[in-house]
């Protein structure tokens, strides 16, 4: 049935198989067959039927010229007045009745061709409109299609006409189930200030409501797990010539990555500057003190300069590590070294800075591991230096090795003041945190074991702590063992 | 002379108030933790205390906040020291005198050490020690 309606539907052709000569051609011959059967078979006067059959074959040329352009008109044309010519022939007319016969076939084929010419013309015309309508409209879905935003198209009343993927990731399939913005189909968006949105205040409704545009407006959504995806919406009308709203338009972009980096950026910043305060702040008052020639021992006043500008240097390494594990740009190189030498080299520089404290070490031997001997170095450097600072009475600080199958534990025990519980988790996942509810921090971790944890795990190793309260902490990383 | 105890867990600035300090003709005693500082103002018997906030283990409001409480330290005017400009809100609601920024010069902490010194209360504390 739908094959037979494609035959007869006059548009049926774009984009379909070409019938445009075939068809024509042979139904104008089963026409021109019906009619000779109808004139001699069924009507007593064939002559009398001529009426008709010009006016079906008017229909027929104007059918084909409009089905299949001006070819199927002029095909269809020629069969009928091939079929004219037979009629004269098989009548055997003579004299004025030949004349006339011929006269009106030549005349009446002008008038089909005319037709079919005419006819054919516009057809095209209207079909190259509608052909170059439809590729801008495939174009434009496309674009919106790719589009890194979600777009939704909709009418005047609200009604979704189209979204694109994008719309459909950011807000989910339910986002258009109900097809109609104003009704209330996505009830999680909240604002900056995680009040609930009803649907009557998005931006697309209130661009319909106003016919103002709406731009950038920021919310949230609030989806099943902590993650909030933090939306931008811009919306505005889409009008006619004359003025009258006939659509709407609304660009949903998710700015979650871009609010996390800025998030990351500010807290880096604030890190920063409360890392290099305190030195500074030392060494301005010991400058300070040096200008105004107080202090007795102003070469003491200059060596503790000395240190707080080597403590500035090292905050400022530690800062552009910071600043390279969080883009991803830390840099390793892989050697062969021996862990034992490694440690003793280590301990030997830390001794140095402290006499309240006895750093001991018993392993002999030698243990081989493959690793960034600058960076373990770093990593026992900055455990150590907690080690020395959490315990601030002294006493022993005992480093251990531990061969296990493929792997080798390193501990660091101290005598300190020990880490709370609720310290423990956060030691290693923060690096600051500086304004929580009460604006509560955690002092004097600063970077070394963040950036400790980014080290051990970049060697597939592991990072972990042992504290009590008041008897001390063990801190271990794992490395893995160069068979 | 007046008692200054300081109270703040990075050496340098410690070792460099108290330079400071000392030289402008005050009696000095640290700490760099947070928990021998009452220990400290029980033995020194401080006139003025600075206590930062940031200390290894506890915070250095809830120290100010518990000497506030107590009736034989209430009257130490407590200025407290920090990196986070932002903390002098916070330090206020838990009972400081004052607050000072990091980083600050000498004459701004002997300054801000004069006026707390001159009020009356402060007096107060002397005559009870």
């Amino acid at each position: 049935m739908k094959k037979i309606f494609n035959y007869l539907n006059p548009f049926a052709h774009l984009g379909e198989k070409d019938y445009s000569f075939t068809l024509p051609l042979f139904t104008s011959l089963l026409i021109s067959l019906l009619s000779e059967l109808y004139a001699l078979q069924i009507a007593k006067d064939p002559m009398s039927v001529g009426g008709y059959i010009i006016f079906i074959n008017f229909a027929t040329v104007i059918y084909f010229a409009f089905r299949s352009g001006i070819r199927g008109g002029l095909i269809s044309t020629f069969i009928i007045i091939l079929y004219y010519f037979y009629i004269i022939y098989d009548r055997n007319y003579t004299g004025q009745l030949f004349t006339s016969g011929i006269v009106t076939t030549l005349v009446l084929g002008s008038i089909y061709a005319a037709i079919a010419l005419i006819i054919g013309y516009l057809k095209q015309n209207i079909d190259n409109l509608i052909e170059r309508e439809a590729d801008g409209k495939r174009r434009l879905e496309a674009i919106v299609d790719q589009m890194p935003v979600g777009v939704v198209i909709t009418d005047s009343e609200g009604n979704i006409l189209q979204t694109n993927k994008q719309f459909i990731t950011i807000l989910g399939r339910d986002a258009i189930k109900g097809t109609k913005i104003g009704q209330d189909t996505v009830d999680s968006i909240t604002d900056f200030y995680h009040k609930k949105i009803p649907a009557s205040q998005w931006p697309l409704a209130q661009a319909l409501a106003t016919g103002k545009s709406m731009t950038k407006k920021e919310y949230t959504l609030a989806k099943d797990n902590d993650n909030n995806t933090y939306l931008q919406v811009s919306a505005s009308v889409i009008r006619n010539k004359v003025g009258k709203t006939i659509a709407a338009v609304s660009v949903v972009s998710d700015i979650t990555q871009l609010k996390e980096i800025d998030k990351r950026k500010d807290e880096f910043i604030n890190m920063a500057s409360h890392e290099l305060k305190t030195p500074l702040t030392s060494l301005r008052l010991y400058i300070d003190s040096l200008l105004k020639n107080r202090g007795s021992d102003q070469v003491k006043t200059l060596k503790s300069i000395k240190l707080q500008t080597e403590k500035l240097q090292q905050l400022i390494a530690d800062l552009l590590d910071v600043s390279r594990i969080q883009t991803g740009k830390m840099i390793f190189s892989m050697d062969k070294f021996d862990i034992n030498d490694l440690i003793k080299e280590t301990i030997k520089d830390m001794q140095k800075t402290t006499t309240k404290h006895n750093i001991k070490f018993k392993n002999k031997g030698s243990l081989m591991v493959k690793a960034d001997r600058l960076r373990i170095n770093q990593v026992l450097t900055n455990l150590i230096t907690n080690a020395i600072k959490f315990a601030p009475l002294g006493g022993n600080i005992n480093i251990l090795t531990k061969k296990t199958s493929g792997k080798i534990t390193i501990a660091v025990q101290d005598q300190g003041i020990g880490i709370t519980k609720d310290q423990l988790q956060k030691i290693f996942e923060r690096l600051y945190q500086v304004s929580d509810a009460q604006e509560k921090t955690y002092p004097g971790l600063g970077m070394g074991l963040y950036i400790s944890k980014e080290i051990i795990k970049r060697h597939n190793g592991k990072i972990w702590v042992e504290s009590k309260i008041g008897k001390g902490s063990t801190f271990y990383f794992t490395l893995p063992l160069k068979n | 002379m007046a008692k200054i105890l300081v109270v703040d867990d990075d050496e340098s600035i410690v070792d460099s108030i108290t330079l400071i300090l000392e030289d402008a003709g005050y009696r000095v005693d640290s700490t760099l933790s947070g928990d021998e500082a009452y220990n400290k103002i029980k033995s020194f018997i401080p006139n003025l205390i600075l206590l930062d906030i940031l200390l290894s283990g506890v915070d250095g409001r809830d120290i100010c906040k518990k000497l506030k409480k107590d009736t034989t330290t209430k009257n130490i005017p407590i200025i407290m020291i920090s990196a986070h400009s932002s903390a002098v809100k916070s330090a206020q609601e838990y009972g400081a005198n004052d607050f000072l920024a990091k980083p600050f010069g000498i004459d701004e902490l002997l300054e801000m050490i004069k006026k707390h010194l001159k009020k009356p209360n402060s007096n107060r504390s002397l005559s009870a020690s």
